[in-house]
């Protein structure tokens, strides 16, 4: 898949004039906004509860490597075959030669962001082997070659009309229909097949449980449970940052992801794996091989401030409470993660240099991190990567700014700090400054400054500093 | 060559240490519900939110009379049953020999193809006990082996399940210790919340996408 996260400004304008097309995209993270709020309060203490589920992803990270050498440890006792993946690709070769070796013509997916992000489906198809996405917002965007909108809601910005298309032209669908419910439907029978058919599926993983080696997704579709039910081979891949301590922190975690997620208590299906099936049992997979990717996040780890953006949980709360998001939609944001949880793990993982406008798309308002379950402090990661790609940091590959506009900063810098620079720089470029006012108003300015009015206006500066209009004053009393 | 394993985990081992911070540990739900018929009244008020649809009868003798009435309201002809220590003593073939539906188990096929076959394509609904349920969100709690096979509580369009009430905890974590307890952990395990759904469609919200439309649960006890 294409990485477009260069390309913010152009993408995010094409975001707000669909978006106007299309007000469900404004209503739905509203939506599911105020059902989070009413999930919340079925917990006896909303800060505390995510108090504990920042204290549990904190504790992930400190005890990162040893938590996924007890984690491998008890997958095995228990039956499972656990593969390490450096990369994306061999992530992808691994998996597909086991697909190949086990004679599977197609694959059954389970939600998975890890998947998307390391495009497996590509290598799938390109080896002959028709990957099936299985939950029904991917299998959509599948269908439309697209990317998705939404971490939890994928197909959010597809209307009716264009699944009915999609549907009667690639998934079988014989009767036009608008509604939502049959559209769904003959999703249903289109899926049923393949998940009746599948000897291999794929899924993702929400955690991995350290003290009992157990595997757990969360979803309410049923489309994961098929795929760790019908096939007789089962590969979950998971980054590694999944794991966690105990059941019991497990279980914490579920409540919170829930509920922040959609508001429900628990999604529909929890389904927790330890190991394949037993001797004697008819369904479920023969082997379950975990996969665990790095994929660039060591590298992030080495970074204690970076380091933070590994918390997340995946819950989605900060997309839909970001007022940005609200206005420019998930294909802004150029590849798989979207919203503020895609602006603090993005950054690191593709390069300051590829991302530029990604950390600065915000107004740093702080929504997104008074919604994380996970304790992410994202405007604090935001001003973190700006400064490490001000400074041109190697690590992440920074970029450094036009010396020009170092050149404004420094001098900015001099003048905010020194009052007799200040007054007189005001009289001295005010002048120029107020050229560009029109009744009243600064829309346009020509020159260096005139990217920042693209969006903004200012009221021209006032004929007189506070100081001068003070000293007046107090010489008229 | 270093392998991937020793490298990523070399490279994490490496990384500068940050400091632990103190995790408050704190109350799981709001009010967590005792008593029996307490949790009774929460774990079905909870399951009817889902729209979940539960019935309470004194025993399993009822509890059949409730299966046939279940069976003629949704015109039940085949079903598939589990052989777990809930519905085994009900001896359900010979139910479903006296009101004459069929009666399937997945003992009764030559192998996981056929087994499939009917599952997927035959049965009307599937048939199971429940070893918890959980108060806190009206959830099922299902261990997965050979007597409570993973697809006859998800491929068929109707699932029931048979719930002893003794088996109600308040929650989850009552639940785990118990599954989680013993040194060979269960293949699966699941927790189930009501029917199969999705918003995918433009938020509207629907069920039965692709496991059951509905769920009854009749608590026994
Ligand atoms: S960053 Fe926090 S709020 Fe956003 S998706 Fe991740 S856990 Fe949820």
């Amino acid at each position: 898949m294409k990485i477009l996260t260069d390309a913010f400004n152009d993408l995010a304008r094409k975001g707000v004039e669909k978006a106007r097309a299309r007000p469900f995209l404004k209503t739905v993270p509203h939506f599911l906004y105020q059902k989070r709020e009413i999930g919340l309060a079925s917990l006896p203490d909303v800060a505390e509860a995510h108090a504990r589920g920042a204290g549990i992803r904190a504790d992930v990270l400190d005890r990162l490597p040893e938590l996924l050498e007890e984690f491998e440890k008890n997958a095995m006792a228990n039956g499972a075959k656990v593969f390490w993946a450096r990369t994306a690709e061999e992530a992808n070769e691994y998996i597909v030669n086991l697909a190949r070796e086990r004679g599977a013509e197609f694959v059954i997916k389970g939600k998975s962001m890890v998947t998307e992000e390391i495009g497996l489906n590509d290598l799938l198809s390109e080896n002959g082997i028709k990957p099936w996405e299985c939950d029904l917002g991917e299998f959509i965007i599948q269908l439309m070659d697209s990317t998705p909108y939404h971490i939890i809601v994928p197909a959010l910005n597809v209307t009716v009309e264009e699944i009915r298309d999609l549907f009667m032209a690639k998934a079988g669908m014989k009767e036009p229909t608008l509604d939502p419910v049959e559209l769904g439907y003959a999703a249903r029978l289109f899926l049923r097949e393949k998940f009746h058919r599948a000897e291999f599926g794929v899924t993702g993983v929400n955690m991995a449980v350290a003290e009992t080696g157990t595997i757990i997704n969360l979803e309410n579709e049923g489309n994961i449970r098929f795929a760790k039910s019908s096939p007789r081979t089962q590969v979950s891949v998971m980054t590694l940052e999944k794991v966690v301590p105990t059941m019991k922190d497990a279980m914490h975690i579920m409540r919170l992801l829930s509920r922040n997620c959609s508001g429900q208590k628990i999604s529909a299906y929890v389904s927790m794996d330890s190991g394949p099936r037993k001797e004697g049992e008819i369904d479920g997979p023969d082997e379950l091989v975990i996969v665990i990717i790095d994929n660039g996040r060591s590298r992030i780890y080495q970074d204690p401030q970076a380091r933070g953006a590994l918390r997340c949980i995946r819950c989605s709360a900060c997309l839909n409470v970001c007022p940005v998001y609200r206005q420019i939609g998930g294909h802004a944001y150029g590849w798989i993660y979207s919203g503020p949880m895609g602006q603090v793990l993005m950054p690191p993982l593709l390069g300051l240099d590829r991302t530029q406008d990604i950390y600065r798309a915000s107004t740093l308002c702080g929504a997104c991190k008074s919604v994380c379950p996970a304790g992410i402090d994202h405007p604090g990661l935001f001003l973190y990567y700006r400064s490490l790609d001000v400074s041109a940091d190697q690590e992440f590959r920074g970029k450094k700014r036009p010396w020009r506009e170092a050149l404004f900063f420094k001098l900015w810098a001099l003048a905010v700090k020194n009052p007799w620079m200040w007054n007189s720089g005001i009289s001295l470029t005010r002048p120029f400054i107020n050229k560009n006012s029109h009744d009243g108003v600064m829309r346009r300015m020509t020159g260096a400054f005139g990217g920042w009015f693209k969006t903004r206006d200012l009221p021209p500066v006032a004929r007189k500093t506070f100081h001068e209009k003070w000293k007046e004053t107090k010489k008229k009393h | 060559m270093q392998s991937a394993r020793d490298e990523i985990l070399g490279r994490l081992k490496a990384a500068r240490k940050t400091k632990p911070r103190d995790m408050p540990d704190v109350q799981q739900s709001r009010d967590p519900v005792q008593g029996k018929e307490e949790m009774i009244r929460a774990f079905t008020g909870m399951l009817r939110l889902e729209t979940g649809i539960v019935h309470r009868v004194e025993n399993s003798s009822r509890a059949k009379e409730k299966l046939t009435e279940i069976a003629k309201e949704e015109g039940l002809k085949r079903v598939m049953v589990s052989t777990d220590d809930v519905v085994a003593p009900l001896d359900l073939p010979a139910w479903g020999n006296s009101i004459g539906v069929q009666v399937m188990r997945s003992g009764d096929f030559a192998g996981r193809d056929d087994y499939k076959d009917a599952v997927f394509d035959i049965a009307d609904a599937g048939i199971t006990g429940a070893d918890f349920a959980v108060a806190e969100s009206g959830t099922l709690g299902l261990i997965l082996d050979r007597d409570q096979p993973r697809l006859i509580s998800l491929a068929p369009i109707l699932h029931i399940a048979i719930v002893p009430v003794d088996r109600i905890f308040s929650v989850y974590e009552q639940v785990m210790e118990r599954v989680f307890k013993k040194d060979t952990y269960p293949g699966q395990f699941v927790f189930i919340t009501g029917p199969s759904m999705t918003g995918d469609i433009q938020g509207h919200l629907f069920k039965g996408i692709h496991g059951p439309r509905k769920v009854i649960v009749i608590l026994v006890g």
